[in-house]
């Protein structure tokens, strides 16, 4: 939906992100919020939680770009997380490599990874792609846990601290800053990606693979490099969180996380941009309510509270996706459109 | 060559576990069309409800087993009548999606309910012991697991292949439109075939779990069906059959003689590694249909 009187008279107008003035305002309001003020007011607490926030876009607007855009159901965006996390663990430990200079290395091996487990697509699609990014969620963790000597087994592989020049992130505002700009500029990607004449590729194949390849699109060609991008954005996230809590450890990243990402672009809204940042916030919140809430329920309830902690949260979130699938299966980003669109005429609707 | 006997021994009734949770799944597939990822979760709640009838509520052993009857329709109706019908006509990943959700749920509502870690059947289901059979020494659990199995298998095929309900349940899986207009009712028969594999995924439930007690990890054993579908082909029962039972005995002989050069767990990845290979090699598995699609 554009706003009323708004018309396009160039090819640059119809493609471009930011359309009017109005939006470009916006745009710099919104940055300059998220890059001084909140960093001024929040918490510890609540930047760490920001940052969990930003980490969880970079990885589902990848998951987004192979989901959403060309519909290929991945189950394992954890385990190519750990990937990208260990890669760079390993890298810093035991090459004694910079934080820097593992990021392209990352991006290599993830990529490398994307295509091993992107390459059954050739001749598969819809439950089959499923199940083998399901087995990369076992098999990795297998491969992790075999070669102890480079990744420390089940103890987890230690990181360094991150440096920039003389400066070192270790407060929670210093990889704020950090992780948002890496997440602000890898959503501008994605969001050009989206647009461009690859991201239509993915759309159509998506649509329907076989009309796509009678369009000209190898399909092939387009699922491998979605499934590349997507790989490379859950390495880069998966490193960035490594870095950020200091190990790169299996336990984060399970098949249950693999499912909350799937989560997020459900609850966000799939096949968009803004929906993977809204999803991620949303579910990331709702797993930090539950975390709050979790303490006074176990007063409430406390013959069951030995299995109520545990249980709670994953109950919660499944639930709500549930939910969001039976009744708004476009997703947080839908009602996003329509509350926009609604404001436009406000208050005069007819 | 004892050894190998052994492990395929033990292979084979491990192997008909994953089997019978493979046609259960395969079952709703045909019938209805969705691949139920909830399957695992559902394994480990059927245990757990035949504990607190077993355990708990101290009732008979053929008392619980007639009362996971009741306990599968109840379920069977939630989940195809609350969650299945609105996403009638939706894309394949929001199905997928929500039958994955529906497992994070059933397993998370199943911690909660029955916190802590292990339970133990009390009197044990399969009374312990062992069988010798020349030079293979068999656990009572595991022959008794195959060979109930293999009688639920048979039930299963003898009301496929032989009943009215079977006849209708075939013709809804070839086609729900020409079905319909035979009088059938396809939405009964969805409801049918879910009832089905919940009672079957809960028989499953209480043979694994009378193995390796009553927690939540035992989703993960219900986890390898998955792979035997795939091996065996998305549409074809025989086919998830035999594929289970191929994975059982590939994974205990890949986990018997390779371990001691990866260095051991290669029985648990196995399955897995053997489902990639074929989703490269033969995506439809052994028995599967190959697609043709029109635009």
């Amino acid at each position: 939906m554009r706003p009323c009187g708004t018309f396009d008279v160039k090819y640059n107008q119809d493609m471009s992100v930011v359309r009017t003035r109005f939006q470009w305002v916006m745009l710099v309001v919104f940055l300059l919020a998220l890059f001084i003020l909140l960093p001024l007011f929040a918490s510890g607490h609540w930047l760490a939680v920001t940052n969990l926030i930003a980490i969880d876009i970079i990885v589902i607007l990848g998951l987004n770009l192979l989901t959403g855009y060309c519909g290929q159901i991945s189950l394992g965006q954890a385990a190519f997380m750990m990937v990208g996390a260990y890669t760079g663990a390993i890298a810093a430990s035991k090459a004694g490599l910079d934080f820097w200079v593992c990021l392209p290395l990352v991006i290599v091996v993830s990529i490398l990874v994307g295509l091993i487990f992107g390459a059954p697509s050739l001749r598969l699609k819809g439950f089959y792609i499923a199940m083998s990014t399901l087995a990369a969620q076992y098999i990795i963790p297998w491969a992790i846990i075999h070669i102890p000597n480079l990744s420390g087994g089940v103890f987890g592989c230690h990181t360094p601290p991150v440096k920039l020049g003389s400066m070192t992130f270790d407060t929670e505002r210093e990889w704020f800053y950090l992780i948002m700009t890496f997440a602000v500029i890898l959503t501008v990607i994605a969001k050009n990606i989206a647009r461009s004449k690859l991201g239509k590729a993915f759309i159509a194949v998506r649509d329907s693979d076989l009309a796509a390849s009678i369009l000209g699109i190898n399909v092939f060609r387009t699922k491998i490099i979605a499934f590349s991008i997507c790989s490379v954005y859950a390495g880069l996230g998966g490193c960035l969180f490594a870095y950020y809590i200091g190990i790169a450890h299996l336990e984060h990243f399970s098949l249950l996380n693999s499912i909350w990402y799937l989560g997020m672009i459900i609850v966000g809204g799939m096949g968009s941009i803004a929906g993977s940042i809204f999803g991620a916030a949303f579910l990331r919140l709702l797993i930090e309510f539950t975390a709050k809430i979790t303490p006074w329920l176990m007063q409430a309830a406390p013959g069951v509270s030995e299995g109520l902690a545990s249980g709670i949260a994953p109950f919660t979130l499944g639930l709500v996706i549930l939910l969001f699938l039976i009744f708004e299966p476009r997703g947080l980003y839908h009602r996003w459109e329509i509350a926009k669109s609604t404001m436009r005429l406000w208050p005069f609707p007819y | 060559m004892d050894f190998f006997l052994q492990l395929v021994a033990t292979g084979l009734a491990v192997g008909m576990l994953y089997g019978f949770m493979a046609a259960a799944i395969v079952a709703i597939i045909k019938s209805s069309g969705v691949f139920n990822f909830a399957h695992a979760s559902i394994v480990v709640l059927g245990a757990s409800v035949f504990w607190t009838l077993l355990v708990q509520f101290g009732l008979p052993m053929w008392v619980c087993i007639i009362l996971l009857f009741p306990f599968s329709l109840l379920l069977a109706i939630v989940i195809e009548r609350l969650i299945l019908r609105p996403l009638t006509g939706q894309p394949l990943l929001s199905v997928v999606m929500a039958t994955i959700a529906l497992g994070v749920v059933i397993e998370s509502a199943q911690v909660m309910i029955w916190p802590g870690m292990y339970r133990v059947y009390q009197p044990p289901v399969i009374p312990p012991g062992s069988i010798r059979l020349g030079p293979v020494s068999f656990g009572t659990t595991e022959v008794a697991t195959f060979l109930v199995c293999l009688v639920c298998l048979g039930i299963f095929a003898w009301i496929f292949m032989r009943t009215r309900m079977g006849l209708a349940m075939r013709a809804v899986a070839e086609d729900h439109q020409l079905a319909r207009a035979h009088a059938i009712k396809v939405e009964r028969i969805f409801l049918v075939a879910w009832v089905v594999a919940i009672f079957a995924a809960s028989v499953c439930g209480v043979l694994t779990a009378s193995i390796y007690g009553v927690n939540a990890n035992i989703s993960g054993i219900g986890l390898y069906a998955f792979p035997a579908i795939i091996f065996g082909g998305m549409e074809s029962i025989r086919g998830a059959v035999i594929g289970g039972i191929a994975l059982g005995i590939l994974a205990n002989l890949a986990g018997g003689y390779l371990d001691h050069y990866v260095g051991g767990g290669l029985k648990e990845v196995m399955p897995y590694i053997i489902m990639l290979l074929v989703l490269m090699v033969k995506p439809y598995g052994l028995f599967g249909y190959e697609r043709i699609e029109r635009v």
